[in-house]
């Protein structure tokens, strides 16, 4: 491609366009938009300076994606409705398409535009609903709307695939995908402009971070010393590339931000809160370290309000994360893409997990102290939903704003048959973020603090902390299972004795008949059944035995009482006890031995019969189940335990599944 | 902490059941005594300890 050379309308400076697609170009000198028409050169007016946010990007700067070059031609930057700006670098690909690369937060997202014929079925901006899905987007990726905004052009360098009018507003929706993915439905002109693309890294798109990062965390550690323009008194701006409010450390002013000027908005009162965890402080959470910059009480109103703390953590690199302190408990929180969490009733699915919806209230900043990267303001509030899975938690935050302002802004852009809104359109965001639970003791070293006080109650996330004891049970009944059928198996019963004695008649009621077997073996080290069976109908026998080793004059003595009563009773019969009964003996050292067999009988007056047995080795399911009794008690007192644990978990939910 | 404990208890509590059924061992056992031949083979001069002091007294 030739250059296009020519000069400034305004200014006369020369301007070159390098692109053979590109529509518009800045003046370096002037910073007026040059847009190239058919037959002459346009001064579309002048944008803003840039504001530096510290962006590892620049014009110029070659890479690839997917396997196609691509140079950045161009920049602009926006203004968010809320404040604060965002970039979009605009790269042109060698294969002749452009790729729109937005930047905001340390976060990027490549997207392309989409030509589809189906583009008039997209809902007009104001039917566009938060967190709801855009069927009209073709596709397996069903986007959900997670922003609707409004968008105004600041300032802007190199060259650009689009007509850029300098402070023009446009509405436009951020649409977020379950994996990344990422769209924009651009309402300047109706019907709208699709972009789809993807949030990718920096190694995604060929550029080395290292290229830039020096110069990058020259920019962004260093903290700007400046002046409250209330009381005079020195204040830092630690993260200065993103902060849009900051509060006086002397006079606790709330002050706006602007490009490192500081603006007086609102007097706080300076010692409602003093912060546990000090601003400035530092700590490390997965290899990164981040540093406090801003602390802010929140609150809900249910039977009475409740307040809790957030602590905003600040990495150049990584961008914003939050510690919440509720209770005395903590969480590290991190925001998710909104299109990863779907939400329904009253639970929500990430990454294939089902969380409970635990509350869902209006939540209401209290106080704020130190650095916000938006225009934060005491009293500002959002509708928040919390989904709970320990120890995990969901958050959702959603905030929509109704402005007349915002209605009267024309959807589309003029030149391209623009009309007006008919009637107020909502703007507003939603936000995930993913909370993990955070034990006090974990705080203290991971800040360097100590002395934090200790929660008296159970967090709606707090994981239970028995829970490992139900793996170990699990394996430990496996275990048991297993070792009580191979001593079944392996366990080598056998008979040693068995007679049947015919007994004559007693000569009194007190009268025994002694018996003595014949002499057997038994071997040692393996249990001894002795079982008895007597002819016995609603009446008892009962012997006395000893097992005698006549070599030592050892003896081990037992009783067997059989007894065998039934009958009938209010029509229905019953029975109790049986004509057989064992008794299970110890083991016995090694020799032979004789049975003594001391009987007696309540009808003494008939014979008897008698029947022994007694075999070693006998397997003993008491013994087995008595195993696996003793090795649930502890389970099922931790069962017990954990369920009053998840009754106290659950008493401050609307949600609660004990209620 | 518990956890642990409790897997080491667990563990303990089948290293006794595969004790007690390696060596025969029951729960409740009846006394064990010696008692020498003479004792034994003199006329009447053997009971049971049980039978001796307690007898029997069953029914429903």
């Amino acid at each position: 491609v030739i250059p296009f050379e020519a000069s400034c309308p305004a200014c006369g400076a020369h301007v070159q366009f390098k692109t053979g697609s590109s529509i518009v170009v800045v003046c370096d000198y002037c910073n007026s938009v040059v847009a190239r028409g058919d037959r002459k050169l346009e001064d579309l007016g002048k944008v803003a300076d840039l504001v530096e946010t510290g962006s590892p990007l620049d014009v110029g700067l070659k890479g690839s994606y997917r396997g196609a070059a691509f140079e950045l031609t161009g920049r602009a930057q926006l203004g968010h409705q809320a404040g604060g700006v965002w970039d979009e670098w605009y790269a042109a690909f060698e294969d002749g398409r452009w790729g729109w690369l937005a930047e905001a937060q340390g976060r990027f997202y490549i997207t392309f535009q989409q030509t589809l014929p189906g583009q008039s079925l997209f809902p007009p901006f104001e039917m566009l609903e938060l967190g709801q899905p855009v069927a009209a987007i073709p596709g397996p990726v069903q986007f959900m709307v997670a922003e609707k905004g409004v968008a105004r052009q600041l300032g802007a360098k190199g060259e650009i695939p689009y007509k850029l009018t300098p402070g023009e507003e446009y509405h436009y929706a951020d649409l977020s995908g379950p994996r990344g993915e990422f769209a924009t439905l651009d309402y300047s002109q109706m019907p709208p402009l699709l972009f789809t693309g993807l949030e990718v890294e920096l190694y995604d798109l060929g550029i080395s971070p290292s290229v830039r990062a020096r110069e990058r965390e020259a920019r962004r550690v260093e903290a700007i010393h400046l002046s409250c323009p209330q009381c005079g008194g020195p204040l830092d701006l630690r993260a200065p590339d993103k902060t849009e409010r900051v509060t006086c450390p002397n006079c606790a002013s709330l002050l706006d931000v602007n490009q490192g000027r500081l603006k007086f908005l609102k007097a706080l009162d300076p010692g409602k809160v003093i912060p546990v965890i000090p601003l400035g402080s530092e700590a490390e959470f997965g290899g990164i370290r981040f540093t406090v910059i801003g602390f802010m009480q929140r609150s809900v109103e249910f039977d009475k309000r409740y307040y809790w703390e957030e602590y905003l953590l600040y990495n150049p690199q990584e961008g914003f994360r939050w510690m919440v302190r509720s209770d005395d408990h903590w969480n590290f929180v991190e925001p998710l893409p909104p299109g990863a969490v779907s939400d329904k009733g009253k639970s929500a699915v990430f990454n294939g997990k089902r969380f409970k919806l635990y509350q869902d209230a209006e939540a209401r900043v209290e106080h704020v102290l130190g650095e916000f990267y938006w225009k934060v303001m005491v009293g500002e509030a959002v509708r928040a939903a919390d989904y709970i899975r320990p120890p995990d938690m969901l958050s959702k935050e959603v905030s929509t704003v109704v402005s007349a302002e915002v209605a009267e802004l024309p959807a589309g852009k003029a030149k391209r048959g623009a009309r007006k809104t008919a009637r107020p359109a909502e703007t507003g965001e939603i936000n995930w973020s993913l909370g993990t639970y955070v034990k006090p003791r974990e705080v203290e070293k991971r800040f360097g603090i100590s002395d934090l006080p200790r929660p008296s109650t159970v967090a709606p996330n707090q994981p239970f902390p028995y829970k490992g004891i139900y793996l170990y049970w699990l394996w430990l009944m496996i275990a048991a299972i297993v070792v009580g059928i191979a001593l079944m198996i392996t366990g080598s019963g056998r008979q040693v004795f068995e007679r049947t004695y015919q007994l004559q008649p007693l000569a009194g009621a007190e009268a025994t008949h002694v018996i003595f077997s014949d002499p057997f073996e038994l071997e040692p080290r393996k249990n001894i059944k002795v079982t008895a069976r007597a002819e016995v109908d609603n009446t008892w026998l009962y012997a006395e035995g000893d097992l005698i080793e006549e070599a030592t004059g050892l003896v081990q003595a037992f009783s067997i009482p059989v007894e065998y009563y039934h009958g009938v009773e209010d029509g229905e019969s019953w029975s109790e006890g049986g004509k057989t009964a064992s008794v299970h003996l110890s083991s016995l050292p090694a020799g032979t031995y004789t049975l003594r067999l001391e009987v007696s009988w309540e009808r003494w007056q008939q014979p008897q019969q008698l029947g022994i047995k007694i075999e070693q080795g006998v397997p003993r399911a008491l013994h087995f189940f008595l195993m696996l009794l003793l090795l649930s008690l502890i389970p099922l007192a931790v069962a017990i335990y954990q369920f009053s644990f998840e009754k106290r978990r659950w008493q401050d939910s609307d949600y609660s599944p004990f209620s | 902490m518990l956890a642990k404990i409790y897997l080491l208890v667990g563990i303990i509590i089948i290293a006794l059941y595969g004790l007690v059924t390696l060596t025969g061992r029951e729960f409740g056992d009846t006394e064990r005594q010696i008692v020498p031949a003479d004792v034994r083979h003199s006329p009447g001069g053997y009971r049971s300890f049980h039978f001796w002091h307690s007898g029997y007294r069953g029914g429903k």
